[in-house]
C-alpha cells in the first residue's frame, strides 16, 4: 500500500512538473515583436554579406543582369582566380607584416607590461600614463614626420619599414592589455622566483610568460586583426613593393570597373585569415579576456 | 648553516617620515628556530623580507654569519647588498607560490636546475625530500590539482630541497585548517631539527610561537617588545603587551593601589608576598597593574587572598573549564582543570602568589624580576 501511494504521488509530481503556465496573449504578441526586429537586424546587417558571397560566385555577365542578393545560376570561381592574381604577392606581404608586427608589439609590450606592474622604479607612474596616453594618439597627427623619419631610415616602400611601425604603434596598446594580465600574477610567485635563484629576465622567460600564455595569445590575435586590417600606415609608407592586401584590393576596385565578382571575391578573401583566426581562437579570446576580469586565486 | 646578526635596522616606506621598523637589532644563533611574533602590521614580515633580501632597509647591517648582507647609511643607500638570489636562502610564503606551470617535482627541482646542479643529484634530493614529507605519489601532478594540505608540502618541500643555509617562513600554516595546522607544524619542527637549519618563522599565532620556537622574538610597532625562549616569555613578560599577547586565554589585569603591605584593586584586597615587598617600595601609595594568568587561578580552600565573583559563564573545553567571573566592574578568566565545573554562583578565587605579574601603570614595564 504504502508503495502504491508512492508511484501516485510521484507520478503527480511529474504531472505537476510538465505542466506549463499559459501566457498571456500579449505577452505572446510582445515575443513575436521581438523577433520580428531581430530577424529584421539580422537581414539587414547579413544582406550585404550575402550579396557580397553570391556576387564572388557569379560571372561578370551574371552580375551586370542580375541584383546582387540572388543565387547565381551559373556557379564559377573565375571572380576568385583574378582576385587571386592581383591579391596573391600583396596578401603574403600583409601576412609577412601582421606576423612580425604583431610578434614584435607582442613582446615588447610584454616585456613593457612586465616591468611596469612587477618592477618598482622611479618615474613607473609616468611611463604607464605615457603609455595609455600613446594609445589615445590620432595616427593622422604624426603621418606627416612618420613619413620623414621612415624615409630618414631608407625604410620607405620597405616591408620592414611597415613591420617597424606596426611594431612600435602596437606596443602601447599590448603594454596595456598585458599589464592587466600581469598584475593578476602574485607577487609571491615573483619573489619566490627571485629567492629560488632567478634574475628579472630568468623570471619573465620561466614563470611570467609560461603562465600568461592565454593573454599573450589573446593580445597576439588583437594584434594580428588590427595589423591585417589596417590601410592608412600602409597607403602612406608602401609604395608599390610593399604593397599589403587592403592596398591591392583598393586598387583592384579602382581598376577594374564593373568587375563586381573579383572585388567581392578580394574582399572574402581578404576577411577569410581573420575569420579562421577567431573561429578556431575563439576559446582562447574569451578564456583570455575573461582571465583578467577576476583576480587569480 | 648560518648565524644571522641584524644591527640597527630601520626601514620606512615613506622616505623616513615613520618607521615601520625602528633600530632593530638581534642575534639569531646558528640552527635556532627564531620565531617572529606579533599583531598584524608590527613589522615582523618586513624584518624578514629584509633578511631575504627582498626589501632594502633604510639603514643597518644584516649579516650571516661573518658575511655582510645588507649594509645601509642613514640616506637609504646601500653600501652592499647581495641580491636575493646569491644569498642561498630558501623561503616560503603563506600563499604557497607554487608555480602553476609546473608540476610538483619540476616545482621542487626549478632552483637547483637553475643552480646548474647535476640531474642526478637533482632527482635524489627531490626523492628523498618527496619521501620524508610523504609526497612521493604527488610528483606529476600540477598545484591545481593538490589540496591545501599538500601544497603547503609541496612548498616546505620545494624549500628543503634546496640545503639551504637560511630557511624563512612566512606565515606558513595560515591557510592550513585547525587540524592540519598541528600535524604539519610537529613535522616542520621535526624536520627543522633534524637538518639544524637556522630558521626564522614568522607568526602572529602565539601558539605556533610557543609550541615551536627555541627563541621568540615579539614585536609591535617596529619595535622588539621582548626576546628569549617561549618559557622566559610566558613565565617573565617584560611588559604588559608581551605578557597579554602570550598565553589563551589573555592574562587578567587588575588595576591595583600599593597600601602599605595590601595591594587593594577595589573588589578585593591581596596580602603583598615576602619576595614582591622590596621591588614595590617604590610604588607605596601608587598605582601598579596586577597581572594573574587564567591558569594561576583556583578555587579558595581559606579566606585568605580571595578574589570574590559572580560565574558569568563557563566554557568546557574538554580537560578543563574557562569560567569567565565578574569580579566588581571586570570579567575575570579563571581556567579549571577539575573533573566537573563548580556549580555554585558565586566563587571564592586564589591566585597563585608566587605567579604574580606586576607591572607600572605608567609604562607599562614589569616590577617584579
Amino acid at each position: 500500500m504504502p508503495n502504491d501511494m508512492n508511484i501516485e504521488r510521484s507520478r503527480a509530481g511529474q504531472q505537476a512538473q510538465t505542466v506549463r503556465v499559459k501566457p498571456k496573449w500579449h505577452m505572446t504578441v510582445l515575443h513575436i515583436v521581438y523577433y520580428l526586429i531581430m530577424i529584421c537586424f539580422l537581414i539587414f546587417y547579413m544582406l550585404p554579406f550575402w550579396g557580397t558571397v553570391m556576387t564572388s560566385f557569379k560571372t561578370n555577365s551574371e552580375v551586370m543582369t542580375t541584383t546582387p542578393i540572388t543565387p547565381p545560376t551559373q556557379w564559377t570561381l573565375e571572380g576568385y582566380a583574378s582576385a587571386m592574381e592581383e591579391l596573391g604577392v600583396p596578401l603574403l606581404t600583409s601576412l609577412f607584416v601582421t606576423l612580425f608586427g604583431a610578434a614584435g608589439s607582442v613582446f615588447l609590450g610584454s616585456i613593457c607590461a612586465y616591468a611596469l606592474s612587477k618592477w618598482k622604479f622611479k618615474f613607473n607612474n609616468v611611463f604607464f600614463i605615457a603609455l595609455v596616453a600613446a594609445t589615445y594618439l590620432p595616427f593622422q597627427a604624426i603621418l606627416i614626420p612618420l613619413l620623414q623619419t621612415i624615409s630618414a631610415l631608407d625604410l620607405y616602400d620597405n616591408i620592414w619599414g611597415l613591420v617597424l611601425v606596426h611594431t612600435v604603434f602596437g606596443m602601447p596598446m599590448c603594454t596595456v592589455m598585458m599589464r592587466g594580465y600581469y598584475a593578476d600574477i602574485p607577487d609571491a610567485l615573483i619573489r619566490q622566483a627571485m629567492i629560488d635563484g632567478n634574475g628579472m629576465w630568468a623570471i619573465y622567460r620561466k614563470i611570467v610568460l609560461p603562465n600568461t600564455m592565454i593573454a599573450t595569445i589573446t593580445v597576439f590575435v588583437f594584434q594580428c586583426t588590427s595589423i591585417w586590417n589596417e590601410m592608412l600606415f600602409a597607403l602612406v609608407l608602401g609604395g608599390y613593393d610593399s604593397k599589403p592586401a587592403t592596398i591591392a584590393l583598393n586598387e583592384l576596385a579602382g581598376t577594374m570597373a564593373a568587375e563586381f565578382n573579383v572585388q567581392m571575391a578580394g574582399s572574402l578573401i581578404l576577411a577569410l585569415p581573420v575569420l579562421v583566426l577567431y573561429i578556431f581562437m575563439g576559446k582562447y579570446l574569451i578564456s583570455g579576456q575573461m582571465s583578467g576580469a577576476v583576480t587569480a586565486s | 648553516m648560518a648565524s644571522i646578526t641584524i644591527k640597527d635596522m630601520s626601514v620606512s616606506y615613506n622616505k623616513g617620515k615613520s618607521f615601520v621598523l625602528d633600530n632593530l637589532s638581534l642575534d639569531i644563533k646558528n640552527g635556532e628556530f627564531c620565531v617572529f611574533l606579533g599583531p598584524s602590521g608590527c613589522g615582523k614580515s618586513t624584518a624578514m623580507h629584509c633578511i631575504a633580501g627582498l626589501l632594502h632597509p633604510m639603514s643597518g647591517e644584516i649579516r650571516f654569519g661573518e658575511e655582510v648582507m645588507t649594509s645601509a647609511n642613514r640616506k637609504g643607500r646601500d653600501k652592499t647588498f647581495v641580491p636575493p638570489q646569491e644569498r642561498n636562502i630558501a623561503m616560503v610564503f603563506q600563499e604557497y607560490a607554487l608555480y602553476p606551470n609546473m608540476t610538483v617535482r619540476e616545482n621542487m627541482s626549478f632552483a637547483l636546475k637553475t643552480k646548474k646542479v647535476a640531474k642526478e643529484e637533482i632527482a635524489k634530493r627531490v626523492d628523498y625530500m618527496a619521501k620524508m614529507l610523504s609526497i612521493e605519489q604527488l610528483m606529476d601532478r600540477r598545484p591545481a590539482e593538490l589540496s591545501g594540505g599538500q601544497r603547503q608540502r609541496v612548498a616546505l618541500g620545494r624549500a628543503l630541497v634546496r640545503d639551504p643555509q637560511v630557511f624563512l617562513l612566512d606565515e606558513p600554516l595560515g591557510n592550513l585548517d585547525a587540524k592540519l595546522r598541528d600535524q604539519v607544524r610537529y613535522e616542520l619542527k621535526k624536520i627543522q631539527e633534524q637538518l639544524g637549519i637556522t630558521t626564522i618563522y614568522v607568526t602572529h599565532d602565539q601558539t605556533e610561537a610557543m609550541t615551536m620556537a627555541d627563541h621568540i622574538v615579539l614585536l609591535k610597532d617596529g619595535h622588539i617588545m621582548q626576546q628569549g625562549t617561549p618559557e622566559e616569555m610566558y613565565d617573565h613578560p617584560a611588559n604588559e603587551f608581551v605578557a597579554g599577547f602570550l598565553g589563551t586565554p589573555q592574562i587578567n589585569i587588575f588595576f591595583c593601589e600599593v597600601k602599605g603591605n595590601i595591594l587593594d584593586a577595589g573588589s578585593f584586597k591581596l596580602n603583598i608576598p615576602e619576595h614582591l615587598r622590596t621591588c614595590l617600595v617604590p610604588y607605596a601609595g601608587k598605582k601598579i597593574n596586577l597581572g594573574i594568568r587564567p591558569s594561576d587561578l583556583e578555587l579558595a580552600k581559606d579566606k585568605m587572598d580571595v578574589i570574590k565573583g559572580h560565574v558569568e559563564s563557563i566554557e568546557p573545553l574538554g580537560d578543563a573549564y574557562l569560567i569567565y567571573v565578574r569580579v566588581g566592574e571586570q570579567i575575570v578568566v579563571f581556567k579549571y582543570t577539575g573533573e566537573h565545573a563548580p556549580k555554585e554562583k558565586e566563587l571564592l578565587l586564589t591566585p597563585n602568589m608566587a605567579k604574580l605579574h606586576l607591572f607600572d601603570a605608567l609604562t607599562e614595564k614589569r616590577i617584579n624580576r
